[in-house]
């Protein structure tokens, strides 16, 4: 990857060490649009510099919004992009670490490390690609699929939707927000207060499928979103699922930090890895119990 | 008079009757004694509690060269209650179990706080036969049922004429005990002088001036250590500058994740239980991303659930020592078995084709040394490198002198990594560049100056997805040139141990070298040459090297503890030479005599393949979990 030249950190510097935007593999009005102009808004906003940037994509149209900003990135397994973030934070707490996936990715196949995130609280930022579909392989349903919709009969192949936001709160994240990709200015506050949280930050955004989710679409968005009221406390847990209990009542989704409770954390330097942080390794004193 | 030369075995119910503990406090005073001590095979159930259990234990005055056959000098049954089970009673499992393996001659000291048992049979042998009501006297005279262990040690001790001050005997105890108050310690000496009271009754009611063998100090020019495998393999680990470690519990692996979270941050790094096996491998990717080297430790059920992490180390060229201390599969299999039945799965595992490094150190020596080579062959070619122990290795004990860990200069060489300093910041670094050895510099994120893109995606040189059939090509070619110097720079070549040309050859990997070396002297004593030839470094397959040498063998004989001889396989696919399988797959150590037995038998009638092992220890059933 090409070099960054120091500068002024200034919204072009995202676009370098990038896919031309005119090459961005994404359906025209994808909702991923708005949550790369969010994340381009809020790293600007907070300064940070690609070199310090690493970003975990996830499997998935989502998963490519890595190489369609500059900073460090990597892409692995289905399912494996927050354990990925997880070990990344925890050998360099210097990284920014953001994982960006999709709702299938994070809730489906990889929702053993999600659960397993939100107690651990790693300095990591999530945003969810939340579509209702895995667009990439044409449309399947994945666990937010049906939101909203008023099905009289649900199967076992076909359950009703997930709740990202309420797993998030019962595993024990310590920042929950939701924010729509159609409003992206409001989403980039929202990212940028989620990159500051001392822990593991699940940033939930509506990004609609315009090629495979009819259902879920912008206008469905616009019509059932709602800012959180100025007057909730995130840092009440009772708050945040009364919050939940009333929007759902009214049917309405909220947008905004639902939750925030940074956790008491022991600190940690960057582990050693040169060979001259390494070269005089004294094992000796780990033998004598083998005496 | 035998004279610091027998095979000792203990045995009792699982976490009941203190198996472990016994022989441990025998292992760790021989050790400083200066004896040499080799317990290898490890007789434990995937139970908690009931099973039984048992610890054979090699002692001699000098190393010896391998675990030897099961018959055994000394038989110490813990277990004092009858089994039902057994036709004749009262009688105790371990002695149903292991007295037919009792030499004449032998000794046999048991739990008789239930009453004495039946040993006719046993004395006709000629074997010795010490009841100790241990148990009796814990319980009843010392009030402490868990000294009932010291007694027998105490007792043990009088018949091998070991110790016979108690001076090592009552430091051991100081340093454990110590801390809880000095009464503890006496109450123990004062168990082990009962245990040798007992002994002496008994010798003095038989006649007997001694019982036949002797323990004998020896002095040693410094320390000397009993540890295991998984103690080494950690270490060594630690040594060669590995500071993040995931795992997650399995048998035989757990021990490694608990040295790592003890002793790693010791050292600035961090170990972690994962909460999957998936997500141990996948953090220890994370770390590794970062440039940290990076190691993760599991058994065969783990490393299936790990499979598609090694295409995404060898595909993202993302360096990541991982550690297989197999055991007997399949599926579940048999978790407290040793078995070498995964090197198809780290050789072949996974969908598409990755450069990756087989390694299988012999013995606890060499998981230190491999181990530090292993961290430096992942750093150098950027792809997955197995660790391949086994059970009995990974947990068996051995003497190694305390010194041995320092002979080795080490060498951290991290110079594939790209510093801050290199970058020239003229937008031509690419992290996956087209170079001549397939290897490219790699840059680590947070450094000022670069970023890298990485992917398990094929991808251009940046480290863009692409399908482009042209990079495709070059991208599959420069991953594989990774290996094709690795053959030529870094792999060692088979060890050798007599000459090839026109003999027998018996090839082994992994922990059997010293069974093989064995099983050559018994051999060239009834008449039969035959010559070694074993192997470390599995995969890629070394054929340069060895082909020449098994070209030349009258017969291949590959020896291993596997069904079909999964190295058999690869030999021949490399070498294009019949390779003759000896196989034991029943859970038990192969013993010399299975090998002396199986070559006999195909040189006699040109048997293709020889299944060892079929008489196992009569099995009684207790029902196991995993």
């Amino acid at each position: 990857m090409a070099e960054v030249k120091p500068q002024k950190v200034s919204a072009k510097v995202w676009d370098e060490n990038a896919v031309a935007r005119h090459r961005i593999q994404w359906c025209p009005g994808c909702g991923d649009f708005g949550v790369l102009a969010a994340l381009k808004m809020a790293l600007t906003k907070l300064e940070i510099t690609p070199y310090e940037v690493l970003m975990v994509g996830g499997i998935g149209c989502s998963g490519q919004i890595r190489n369609y900003l500059n900073g460090n990135a990597f892409h692995g397994t289905h399912g494996g992009a927050l354990a990925y973030a997880l070990g990344a934070k925890m050998a360099n707490p210097q990284l920014k670490v953001i994982t960006l996936a999709g709702d299938g990715d994070t809730f489906a196949i990889g929702v053993e490390n999600f659960v397993h995130v939100c107690r651990r609280d790693p300095e990591v930022l999530l945003v969810i690609m939340d579509n209702g579909v895995y667009g990439l392989t044409k449309g399947q349903h994945s666990p937010t699929h049906g939101r909203g919709m008023d099905i009289k009969e649900w199967s076992e192949e076909s359950p009703p939707p997930f709740s990202p936001l309420r797993l998030a709160l019962t595993a024990g994240a310590t920042l929950v927000a939701q924010s729509f990709s159609g409003d992206p200015k409001h989403a980039a506050g929202i990212y940028a207060e989620a990159m500051q949280h001392k822990g593991f930050a699940m940033v939930n955004d509506f990004s609609p499928c315009v090629t495979y989710n009819k259902f879920n679409t912008y206008d469905w968005y616009k019509a059932h979103v709602e800012e959180i009221p100025a007057g909730h406390n995130p840092g009440d847990p009772n708050a945040a699922w009364d919050l939940l209990n009333d929007f759902d009542r009214r049917g309405r989704l909220p947008l905004g930090v639902i939750y925030r409770n940074p956790r008491q954390k022991k600190a940690h330097a960057r582990l050693p890895m040169w060979p001259e942080e390494l070269q005089e390794t004294d094992v000796r004193p780990l033998l004598e119990m083998f005496r | 008079m035998i004279v610091n030369h027998l095979k000792l075995l203990v045995g009792g119910v699982q976490l009941r009757d203190g198996v472990v503990t016994v022989s441990d406090i025998l292992g760790r005073i021989f050790t400083r004694a200066g004896l040499h001590v080799l317990a290898m095979e490890r007789g434990y159930a995937s139970t908690i509690y009931g099973a039984h259990q048992y610890d054979p234990m090699v002692v001699a005055e000098e190393p010896p060269v391998s675990w030897g056959d099961p018959e055994i000098d000394i038989l110490v049954a813990l277990d004092y209650d009858s089994n039902p089970d057994a036709k004749e009673q009262p009688n105790r499992d371990t002695i149903l179990r292991h007295s037919k393996y009792l030499k004449d001659g032998g000794l046999l000291v048991y739990d008789s706080s239930t009453g004495d048992i039946a040993t006719d049979t046993l004395e006709r042998r000629g074997i010795k036969i010490f009841p100790i009501p241990a148990r009796n006297i814990a319980r009843d005279e010392l009030k402490r049922d868990v000294v009932k262990n010291v007694v027998t040690v105490g007792g043990l001790f009088r018949l091998l004429e070991f110790d016979r001050d108690a001076t090592h005997l009552r430091a051991l105890l100081e340093e454990r005990f110590l801390r809880k108050g000095r009464e503890i310690v006496e109450l123990n000496l004062r168990a082990a002088q009962r245990g040798l009271e007992v002994v002496e009754s008994v010798l003095k009611a038989k006649t007997w001036t001694d019982a036949g063998y002797r323990l004998e100090p020896r002095p040693t020019k410094g320390p000397m250590l009993l540890l295991s495998g998984n103690d080494a393999l950690s270490i060594g680990a630690i040594r060669a500058g590995c500071r993040f470690y995931a795992g997650y519990p399995i048998t035989p692996a757990s021990a490694i994740l608990e040295f790592m979270e003890e002793h790693l941050p010791k050292f600035g790094g961090r170990a972690m239980q994962g909460q999957n096996e998936r997500e141990s491998i996948r953090a220890a990717i994370g770390a590794a991303i970062t440039g940290v080297r990076s190691m993760v430790g599991t058994s065969g059920p783990g490393l299936s659930l790990k499979v598609e992490e090694f295409g995404v180390s060898g595909m993202s060229e993302v360096p990541m020592v991982i550690v297989d201390t197999q055991r007997a599969g399949p599926s579940t299999g048999m978790p407290t078995k040793s078995e070498q039945g995964d090197l198809f799965l780290v050789a072949y595992g996974g969908h598409g084709e990755i450069p990756r490094i087989v390694l299988a150190p012999a013995t606890q020596e060499e998981c230190y040394t491999l181990m530090i080579e292993a961290h430096h062959l992942a750093d150098k070619y950027q792809c997955p490198v197995f660790f391949l122990t086994d059970l009995n290795l990974s947990e068996g004990r051995k003497v190694v002198p305390e010194s041995f860990f320092g002979q080795q200069a080490v060498r951290i060489d991290r110079s594939t990594l790209v510093r801050e300093s290199d970058l020239r910041r003229d937008g031509s670094y690419k992290r996956f560049a087209l170079t001549p050895s397939g290897i490219s510099p790699r840059l680590v994120p947070g450094t000022v100056g670069g970023v890298i893109k990485v992917t398990g995606s094929e991808h251009d040189e940046r480290g863009f997805v692409s399908t482009d059939p042209a990079i495709r090509k070059a991208m599959m070619e420069k991953r594989a040139r990774k290996m094709e110097v690795y053959l030529d720079e870094d792999v060692k070549p088979p060890q050798v141990f007599g000459k090839p040309e026109g003999k027998p050859v018996l090839v082994g990997w992994g922990s059997t070298r010293p069974l093989l070396q064995e099983a050559q002297q018994r051999l060239r004593g009834r008449g039969v040459e035959t010559a070694v030839v074993h192997f470390t470094h599995l995969w890629p397959f070394h054929t340069a090297a060895a082909k020449p040498l098994l070209e030349k063998a009258s017969a291949v004989i590959a020896v291993e503890q596997n069904f079909s001889g999964q190295f058999a396989d690869v030999i021949q696919t490399y070498c294009l030479v019949p390779v003759r399988r000896i196989v034991k797959y029943n859970g038990l150590p192969i013993y010399p005599s299975d090998v002396v037995g199986g070559v006999e038998q195909i040189l006699r009638s040109g048997a293709q393949r020889v299944r060892v092992g079929v008489e196992a220890p009569a099995p009684v059933k207790v029902s196991e979990g995993d």
